[in-house]
C-alpha cells in the first residue's frame, strides 16, 4: 500500500516538474532586463557550437539583449584564430543581431582578452555596467588584490539602493562540484561585502556543471560552468544544492523586472533543466 | 553562625596569570618591531622601488608603440602589440636575470609573509596551492621569456594577495608549481622569478 502511494507521488512529482518546465514563460515586460548567461564556453569544440545553436533557438522565443560570460572564454592558446574559433564564430549570429557580450576573466583566459572589443571590458579586468534597474559588478577572481577589493566596495557604496546588484566572476564561493570545490579564501573576502551592501545574485563558472545553491545569507548563487566544457557526474549534490545538472552543456536565460528575477536553464538538447522566480528582499 | 566563604585561591591565581598574559600580548602589539621585522620592511620597500623602476622603464617603451585602444582592438592587434612590447622590453634589459627584483633579502621577506599565510588554517591557501600544483604543467620559465598562454593561469590565492606588496596594474604575481613569478601582463613576459617560494 505504502509503496503504491509513494510510486503515485513520485509519478505526480515528475509530471508536475515536467509541466512546470514546459509551461515556464518569461513575462517579457516592456522595461525588463533580459540576458543570457554562459560560462566556461571557449573550447571551440562541437558541443560549444551546439549549445550556441540552442541558445539561438531560445532567443526566438525569448529575445534577450545581451549575454554575460563567466570566464574561460578562450581555452588554451589565445592566438587570433582562437578568438574566432572559440568565440566569434559560434556567437556570430548573436553579435550580428546586436547582442552584446560582457566577459569576466577565468583562469584559462589571457589577461589581454580585456582589450578584445566584443568582450566589452574596455581594457579592464574588473568593471561595472548598468542595464535598466540592474547594476552588474564583474570581478576578476583570478587576482583579488586589495586594490580590486577597495574598488569593489567603492562601487557597491555608490550603486543605487533600489538597483538590483548582480555580481559575476569565475570562481564559485559555493558549489557542490567535486573538481575544485568552493573558493573559501575568496568567500572570506567577498561575502561580507555582498551582505553589507545587499548583493542579490551571484553567478560563477569554473566548475563544469550547472548548480543553483540554496540562498546563503539571503544571496542567490548560481554556477553555470558548462556552456562549452563539461565534467559529467561531477556534481556531488549536497545540503546546499537546490538544483543541479551535470550530464550535458547548459546556458541560462534571465529576465529581471521590478523585484523579480525569472530564470531558465536550458540544456544543449533544448530541455529545461531548471527554472523559477526569485523575489528579492530590498534593503533600503 | 555565618559560614566563612572560602577564597578560591587557585582561580584567583589563574585569573592573575591570564591577565598578565593578556597584558603581555597587548604590549607586544604595540612593541617596537624586532630586527627581522625591520629587515623585512626595508626589503619590501626595496622591492617596491625596483618594481616602480621597472614599470617606469616599460611604460616609456610602451609609449613608443602604437597605442592599444581599449575599445577597438582585433585579436591580431592585441597579439602584435603584446609581441612588440615584449621584444622592446627584452631589448631594453638584455642582461636581466633571476633575482634582479627578487633579491635574496626580498626573497627572505616574501618567505616570511608566505609562511605567515600558510600557517593560518582558515585561509585555505594550502589547499588551493596543492590543487594548482597538481594541475600545473611543467613549463620551464625564464626571465625575459614569454609566460605560456596555452596553460591554465593558476589562480592566485586571494588571502596571500592581501599580504604581499600590491603591484601596479602593469604587473601581476603568478604561481607556477612552487615558484612565484612576476609577470608583465600586457607583454606576457616573465620579469623575475622566485624559485621555491612556496612551501
Amino acid at each position: 500500500m505504502n509503496r503504491r502511494i509513494f510510486l503515485l507521488l513520485g509519478i505526480f512529482t515528475v509530471l508536475a516538474a515536467g509541466l512546470r518546465a514546459d509551461e515556464f514563460k518569461f513575462p517579457l515586460k516592456a522595461d525588463s532586463v533580459r540576458f543570457a548567461v554562459i560560462g566556461d564556453s571557449g573550447t571551440g569544440e562541437q558541443p560549444q557550437y551546439e549549445t550556441a545553436q540552442q541558445m539561438l533557438k531560445a532567443r526566438q522565443a525569448y529575445p534577450f539583449e545581451f549575454a554575460i560570460m563567466l570566464g574561460d572564454n578562450i581555452y588554451g592558446s589565445s592566438k587570433p584564430a582562437d578568438y574566432d574559433k572559440k568565440f566569434a564564430v559560434p556567437y556570430k549570429p548573436f553579435m550580428d543581431s546586436g547582442v552584446k557580450f560582457y566577459a569576466a576573466l577565468g583562469n584559462h583566459d589571457d589577461t589581454n582578452e580585456r582589450f578584445y572589443k566584443p568582450f566589452n571590458m574596455n581594457g579592464e579586468s574588473y568593471y561595472t555596467f548598468k542595464k535598466g534597474n540592474v547594476r552588474f559588478f564583474v570581478l576578476n577572481s583570478n587576482y583579488m588584490d586589495p586594490k580590486q577589493l577597495a574598488w569593489f566596495e567603492t562601487q557597491l557604496q555608490s550603486a543605487g539602493k533600489s538597483d538590483w546588484k548582480v555580481c559575476y566572476f569565475h570562481h564559485p564561493l559555493y558549489t557542490s562540484a567535486k573538481f575544485h570545490g568552493p573558493s573559501l579564501g575568496l568567500r572570506k573576502l567577498l561575502e561580507p561585502l555582498f551582505i553589507k551592501y545587499g548583493v542579490d545574485v551571484v553567478f560563477s563558472g569554473h566548475e563544469h556543471v550547472y548548480e543553483r545553491v540554496h540562498p546563503q545569507n539571503g544571496i542567490y548563487y548560481f554556477t553555470e560552468g558548462a556552456s562549452g566544457s563539461l565534467r559529467p557526474g561531477n556534481l556531488a549534490r549536497s545540503a546546499i544544492t537546490d538544483k543541479g545538472f551535470d550530464t550535458d552543456r547548459t546556458f541560462m536565460l534571465i529576465e529581471i523586472t521590478g523585484d523579480e528575477m525569472y530564470f531558465q536553464t536550458i540544456s544543449r538538447t533544448g530541455d529545461t533543466v531548471d527554472n523559477g522566480v526569485i523575489h528579492r528582499n530590498i534593503r533600503r | 553562625m555565618r559560614k566563612k566563604r572560602k577564597v578560591p585561591y587557585r582561580r584567583l591565581a589563574l585569573l592573575v596569570v591570564l591577565s598578565l598574559a593578556a597584558a603581555g600580548t597587548l604590549a607586544g602589539q604595540g612593541a617596537v618591531p624586532n630586527k627581522e621585522q625591520t629587515d623585512d620592511a626595508a626589503a619590501l620597500k626595496r622591492f617596491t622601488v625596483r618594481v616602480d623602476q621597472y614599470v617606469k622603464f616599460r611604460n616609456t617603451i610602451e609609449k613608443q608603440l602604437p597605442a592599444l585602444k581599449n575599445k577597438e582592438e582585433l585579436p591580431e592587434m592585441i597579439a602584435a602589440h603584446q609581441q612588440a612590447l615584449a621584444r622592446k622590453i627584452r631589448e631594453g634589459r638584455p642582461n636581466a636575470k633571476t633575482g634582479d627584483i627578487f633579491s635574496s633579502d626580498v626573497r627572505e621577506a616574501f618567505r616570511h609573509v608566505i609562511r605567515g599565510v600558510f600557517q593560518d588554517p582558515h585561509t585555505a591557501v594550502a589547499h588551493t596551492i596543492f590543487q594548482q600544483q597538481k594541475e600545473a604543467q611543467t613549463v620551464p620559465l625564464k626571465v625575459n621569456g614569454v609566460y605560456p598562454d596555452a596553460v591554465a593561469e593558476t589562480t592566485f590565492p586571494s588571502m596571500l594577495l592581501q599580504k604581499l606588496p600590491t603591484l601596479p596594474d602593469e604587473l601581476a604575481y603568478r604561481i607556477r608549481g612552487r615558484d612565484l613569478v612576476l609577470v608583465d601582463k600586457k607583454a606576457n613576459l616573465v620579469v623575475d622569478l622566485f624559485h621555491e617560494a612556496l612551501p
